[in-house]
């Protein structure tokens, strides 16, 4: 394989995680919520899906219960800062840490164990296209799955009603009470459907990408996907994008080293925070102004 | 304010305030059973979860209280690791008074830490002992108020959110850290993981005799006594509070609003660098790959547990610091992972960010 198809299929499969963490995180964010602890749903939904495709030897029944586990987490979050008015941030960084004391806990049992595991399925006749069919169509189904999650979600979140209520909630959420709707049912909703987004991507990594449990295996993939939300103006195919240059970045330095060409690993694993920090830095002040409404409260509370 | 932005409407009302003949003293007993009653959930929470896992939690509890608190090299260890921890917090207590969020705790302490150890390679040999220490433990502290100087100026020129970038920034310094000891700064004498050379002997914090606690501790209370004083009695702490409860107002006033949180900013970052640098050369001596790893984030939980007042933090930080101690010999002892006792910080903080808070201490952060 070139180089190029090498580091792109790599982006694609390592961006997958990623990409549904930041899509939860972006039906979050449009209700007006920021999840920090998007990285202990991705952990908590990883362990889960691992435990359960390991005692059922079902992958996909451990993809559902990842969704399951991820919301459950989430949810705390959203009684935390919905009903009981915590701070976000706090929040969600507390989330993280309980998440990383449960799957430590529960994981104990699960390192080193073998899984049927979520294998990259060569879809016939696309995946003899040269250059995208090695990159696109030689992927596990989980990858598949992420390339309609996410035009799924602009749709549903463009043009269906709980889309619409969504967006109100972070736009204008005095309109929904308005309404007749209640606010924090629609937050509560959005939340808890994130985790279970971030949930998948944590599957994903535990049972398509790595196929295996480890401690702490998420290593700062859910912090990604918050910086990727903004980076990506909180438009899912944006998020797609983004993602995918995550992990370009990320298969960028194994593919040199395969070829003999040395280079510090650590020096591209810094990119993907660099790059987001420069177009966050060109963009300026047009990200803030994409941002919901809600959201921009709970960010700049000193606006200058 | 961050924290009342959010409080939606369908806010369940909470325990009213005292009528306004309540005494004091009602209202403080009030806010002990609220304290004591969220730690005993937090408590009870984590016992099940222990039971679940088949573990007796009596005997986890009874072992690791002795184990933690009634052993003197465990209290050592606590005092130690609550010095970066109580640092780090005031690197978010800080910005915060100005309304700003620091989440780059993490980042600032481990450029703070990189800073230090750089000093010390350069010119190690070259300076007396003393100096050289005090070379390090500044260089930390301009280390850390430039990274957050950063984010600051991102935030004041081109508008970037502070919480943001401060995070991104964590993950550009631990890259950095792993680049550094991975190639031009490992010591070719290590065996094992990467780390860097250990910085001169007579560079490292002196140790109380006998002990193994740095004398850094004491730099550490100073710091939060520095910084409940300035805003207790400067017209800098008097106007950074301004800017945090009304920004508008402020800038009406006449305050230097974009110089208050730029050097707000600074501060919080210098803060938190010096907690890299004490623990460098207090705790650690050398860069490692999982240096001060979650101190950042664990000082920044530790302020909002002390509802960012600079006394409290110390506390906050200690009880942290004990839970995370707590967490070696749960796996020494029990057999649990260390990381378990990260169940019980996130119960805690679960049950005091989400039930101790009155209205009125709400509103008025």
């Amino acid at each position: 394989m070139s180089l190029v198809v090498d580091v792109l299929s790599g982006a694609v499969r390592g961006g997958t995680s990623v990409m549904y963490g930041a899509l939860g995180e972006t039906v979050s964010e449009k209700a007006g919520v920021v999840n920090l602890g998007t990285e202990g749903c991705m952990l908590v939904g990883a362990l889960a899906g691992f435990a359960t495709a390991s005692a059922t030897g079902n992958p996909w029944l451990g993809v559902l219960i990842a969704a399951v586990g991820g919301g459950a987490l989430a949810g705390i979050h959203a009684i935390l800062v919905i009903s009981r008015g915590a701070n976000q941030f706090a929040s969600g960084l507390t989330l993280l840490f309980f998440a990383l004391g449960l799957t430590s806990l529960y994981g104990a049992d699960y390192v080193g164990k073998e899984i049927h595991a979520l294998n990259p399925i060569a879809i016939p006749g696309l995946s003899d296209i040269p250059f995208l069919g090695p990159i696109l169509f030689h992927q596990d189904a989980l990858t598949y799955l992420s390339y309609l999650t996410a035009p799924a979600l602009w749709w549903i979140m463009a043009s269906t009603r709980p889309g619409l209520l969504l967006r109100t909630a972070g736009e204008r959420a005095e309109v929904l009470t308005v309404h007749g709707y209640r606010i924090a049912t629609t937050r509560y909703a959005a939340v808890i459907t994130g985790g279970a987004l971030a949930g998948i991507g944590g599957a994903h990594l535990s049972i398509a990408y790595a196929q295996s449990w480890f401690e702490n295996m998420i290593v700062g993939r859910g912090f990604i996907a918050v910086a990727l939300v903004i980076f990506a103006s909180w438009q899912p195919l944006r998020v797609m994008v983004g993602a995918y240059l995550f992990g370009a970045a990320l298969a960028l330095s194994p593919a040199l080293q395969a070829r003999g060409i040395g280079i510090n690993q650590f020096a591209l694993d810094v990119l993907p925070f660099l790059v987001t920090l420069l177009v966050l830095a060109f963009l300026g002040k047009r990200t803030l102004l994409s941002a919901p409404a809600e959201l921009r409260r709970v960010f700049d509370n000193t606006a200058t | 304010m961050t924290a009342t932005a959010e409080a939606p409407p369908t806010d369940p009302p909470t325990t009213p305030e005292p009528e306004t003949g309540g005494s004091r003293l009602a209202g403080l007993g009030e806010v002990v059973l609220r304290w004591a009653g969220a730690i005993a959930g937090a408590i009870i929470i984590f016992a099940a979860i222990l039971i679940s896992k088949g573990t007796d939690p009596i005997s986890v509890f009874t072992d690791t209280w002795s184990a933690t608190l009634l052993n003197s090299y465990s209290v050592q260890q606590i005092l130690i690791k609550a010095a970066p921890f109580a640092l780090a917090a005031l690197a978010v207590v800080v910005p915060s008074r100005a309304g700003l969020v620091n989440v780059g705790g993490e980042g600032q302490v481990i450029v703070g830490a990189i800073a230090a150890a750089g000093l010390d390679l350069a010119f190690g040999a070259s300076l007396p002992g003393g100096l050289m220490l005090l070379v390090m433990l500044l260089g930390g502290v301009l280390a850390g108020a430039a990274w957050a100087g950063i984010a600051a100026v991102m935030r004041l020129t081109v508008s970037v959110n502070e919480a943001v970038s401060t995070l991104l920034l964590n993950y550009v310094a631990l890259d950095l850290l792993l680049a550094l000891i991975y190639q031009p700064w490992k010591d070719p004498l290590g065996s094992g993981q990467p780390a860097s050379r250990p910085v001169e002997d007579a560079a490292k914090l002196p140790v109380f005799s006998g002990t193994s606690v740095h004398l850094g501790l004491l730099l550490v209370v100073a710091a939060a006594v520095a910084v409940w004083a300035v805003f207790r009695y400067t017209a800098w702490g008097y106007q950074l509070q301004a800017v945090g409860g009304n920004p508008e107002a402020a800038r009406r006033a006449g305050l230097p609003v974009t110089r208050l949180l730029l050097t707000a900013m600074l501060v919080g970052g210098a803060l938190a660098g010096l907690g890299g640098a004490i623990h460098l050369t207090g705790v650690e001596y050398q860069l490692r790959p999982g240096f001060a790893s979650q101190v950042g984030y664990l000082g920044f939980l530790a302020s909002w547990l002390a509802r960012h007042k600079p006394g409290a933090v110390l506390l906050a930080a200690t009880v942290l610091a004990a839970l995370a101690v707590a967490g070696d010999s749960l796996q020494l002892d029990s057999g649990l992972p260390a990381a378990t006792a990260n169940i019980l910080t996130g119960l805690i903080l679960i049950a005091v960010l989400g039930w101790t808070g009155t209205r009125k201490k709400a509103s008025s952060r």
